[in-house]
């Protein structure tokens, strides 16, 4: 996998502060071998109807300390089975982040995104430039774009492609 | 400038021996913790890398602790994955599903020395800290990447003191102070953070009240929790791992932290305290709680399984009966911890006064097995999240707390603060 980081085009479900990764798959399904099966819980607490409405680049948008708690990666992988194209928070918990990146799945840090995108909006993240776009508003939102390191990790699609490449 | 503990234990692990606060470093890994999640997770990744022998079979412990022993067909074939990995690589520390939690065994079997960078695949491998090292827990890729080369990458982290003075007054434990703490900090007041204790309460803390505190430090967000050497810790190194050598690792007086807070518990006393949901950092003085009913009372975890917590409650249920129906569950936080307190009468006395006594396991803490909550259900726990759903039905709720508190709260079956009984 490896995704288009300069344009994600997708519809917004907009999430508040301190959402943890019990909140995104409970510790219940973590014994679940499949994770096409274990993504059928993907935020079955705060968001029940989201594994049924979920659409292929959908983003997310949160508030600060996305990915608390927890040290699984099974929080990011559900959300990359889920097909969300990437994070956009305005802070992430540090495993989370780290996991993130290693399984490939974008993440960006916009200062007060959560009240700026409605849930439903269409909206575009740049990687490369660190900003997303809300299509309906023509809001250009900028942030900070990811660390470079980060940014070659997601272009070889996760850290495993990457170590690969690099061993070559 | 100086260097704070964190900065000098990664900087003992990279190839030019420096490491400051910002930078990202390649650091030397001398043991990986790997549980459940090696057969479930980690193995597919390993398929896809191509890996064929992990890096050093003695610097590798491997634990099934979170489903112990098997709660389903699921946990049953990660569990035994997990066997045939240890039995092909030659591993040499492996804990079966008799064994225990993972942050208590691997201490017990000596494998945590001072100055050591230890990694676990679980959030609260920040445990290890007590015992003057640095921990800090990651996931299934870089724990993969650890089993092929031994190394990871790490920003190095910025460091938050915090000085501690004064005493714990009776029936007040560290798990009080550790939720006071967090909760001044937010759930990511120490984000990307080590966050380094000191002070006289810290010093004379016991290794079982220091490893509480370290293990708790992820719940605002801190990357890892050293904590300077005490004298427990040298008694718990010679009974635990008495031919390994290990240098105490001090930082510099000079060194700079983001901040600096002071918990003086003369000058404000420590009152037992209580988190309600849905966060750990929600606690509040334990008055402010009091009388809410409750159905299940839990004591055991990583967090406060220890013997010192089984002896804190037994003490109030001696000769007592728990409240008609509330359900207490007791899960000691290893093998070795449940045979002390059967040898020194612990687990008698929680019996009779009616708890269940169940095998050493993460079990009810992650809402796996042994004390699963149903809808509506409240549950005031030992254990460090409550999150909703953690333990059970969406539906259900946490109260977190120390030992004592849950054991006072179990008596009168409504959450009761423990110096009342």
């Amino acid at each position: 996998m490896s995704p288009k980081l300069h344009s994600i085009t997708g519809r917004a479900w907009v999430f508040g502060s301190n959402i943890n990764t019990d909140q995104i798959i409970q510790g219940q399904y973590l014994t679940l071998l499949d994770y096409k099966e274990m993504a059928k819980h993907t935020f079955e607490v705060p968001r029940p109807v989201f594994a049924s409405k979920v659409k292929k680049n959908d983003i997310i948008i949160a508030g600060s300390n996305f990915g608390g708690g927890s040290s699984r990666e099974e929080a990011p992988k559900v959300l990359v089975y889920s097909g969300i194209g990437a994070v956009v928070a305005e802070s992430f918990a540090r495993i989370f982040y780290r996991n993130s990146i290693n399984i490939g799945l974008p993440l960006l840090i916009i200062p007060n995104i959560s009240k700026l995108v409605k849930d439903g909006d269409t909206v575009t993240v740049n990687l490369l430039e660190g900003t997303l776009t809300i299509k309906e508003r023509g809001d250009v939102i900028h942030g900070k774009p990811l660390p470079e390191r980060m940014l070659e990790i997601l272009k070889a699609g996760g850290a495993v492609p990457w170590f690969k490449k690099r061993k070559k | 400038m100086g260097l704070t503990l964190a900065e000098k234990m990664l900087a003992s692990h990279t190839n030019d021996g420096k490491a400051r606060a910002g930078e990202i470093v390649q650091a030397r890994v001398d043991l990986l913790m790997v549980h459940e999640v090696l057969g479930s997770r980690i193995l597919p990744i390993l398929d896809e890398m191509g890996f064929k022998k992990v890096w050093n079979p003695n610097r590798v412990l491997v634990v099934n602790d979170h489903w112990a022993p098997a709660s389903d067909i699921n946990s049953a074939e990660i569990h035994r994955r997990n066997r045939n990995f240890v039995k092909e690589q030659g591993i040499t520390n492996f804990c079966d599903v008799d064994c225990g939690i993972s942050h208590q065994v691997l201490p017990e079997k000596g494998l945590v020395v001072p100055g050591a960078t230890i990694i676990g695949s679980d959030s609260h491998s920040t445990t290890y800290g007590a015992f003057n090292a640095f921990s800090t827990g990651l996931a299934a890729t870089d724990s993969a990447l650890i089993l092929a080369t031994g190394e990871c990458w790490f920003r190095v982290p910025e460091s938050l003191r915090i000085k501690v003075s004064g005493e714990l007054a009776d029936r007040v434990m560290s798990k009080d102070l550790i939720l006071n703490i967090i909760n001044e900090l937010g759930p990511d007041g120490a984000n990307y953070q080590s966050m380094e204790f000191d002070g006289p309460t810290i010093d004379a803390m016991s290794v079982s009240e220091r490893m509480t505190m370290c293990n708790m430090a992820v719940e605002a967000g801190a990357k890892c929790a050293p904590m300077p050497l005490n004298q427990d810790v040298k008694f718990w190194m010679e009974d635990h791992a008495p031919r390994k050598k290990w240098k105490e690792v001090k930082s510099d007086d000079d060194a700079e932290y983001v901040e600096s807070l002071h918990f003086n518990l003369d000058m404000e006393p420590l009152e037992p305290t209580v988190a309600p949901p849905d966060l750990p950092t929600n606690g509040k003085p334990v008055a402010e709680v009091a009388g809410v009913p409750i159905d299940q009372a839990f004591i055991g975890s990583c967090t406060n399984g220890r013997i010192g917590d089984l002896l804190v409650a037994a003490e109030i249920l001696k000769g007592k009966k728990v409240h008609e129906g509330v359900r207490l569950i007791i899960t000691p936080a290893s093998k070795g911890t449940y045979m002390e307190a059967l040898e020194r009468g612990i687990i008698k006395i929680l019996m009779e006064a009616g708890g269940i006594v169940t095998n050493s396991t993460c079990g009810a803490c992650v809402g796996g097995h042994l004390g699963v909550l149903g809808a509506g259900e409240v549950c005031i726990s030992s254990t460090n999240r409550n999150f909703r759903g953690r333990m059970g039905h969406h539906d259900s709720r946490i109260y977190l707390a120390s030992p004592a508190t849950v054991a006072a709260s179990a008596l009168k079956g409504v959450i009761t603060d423990p110096r009342s009984v």
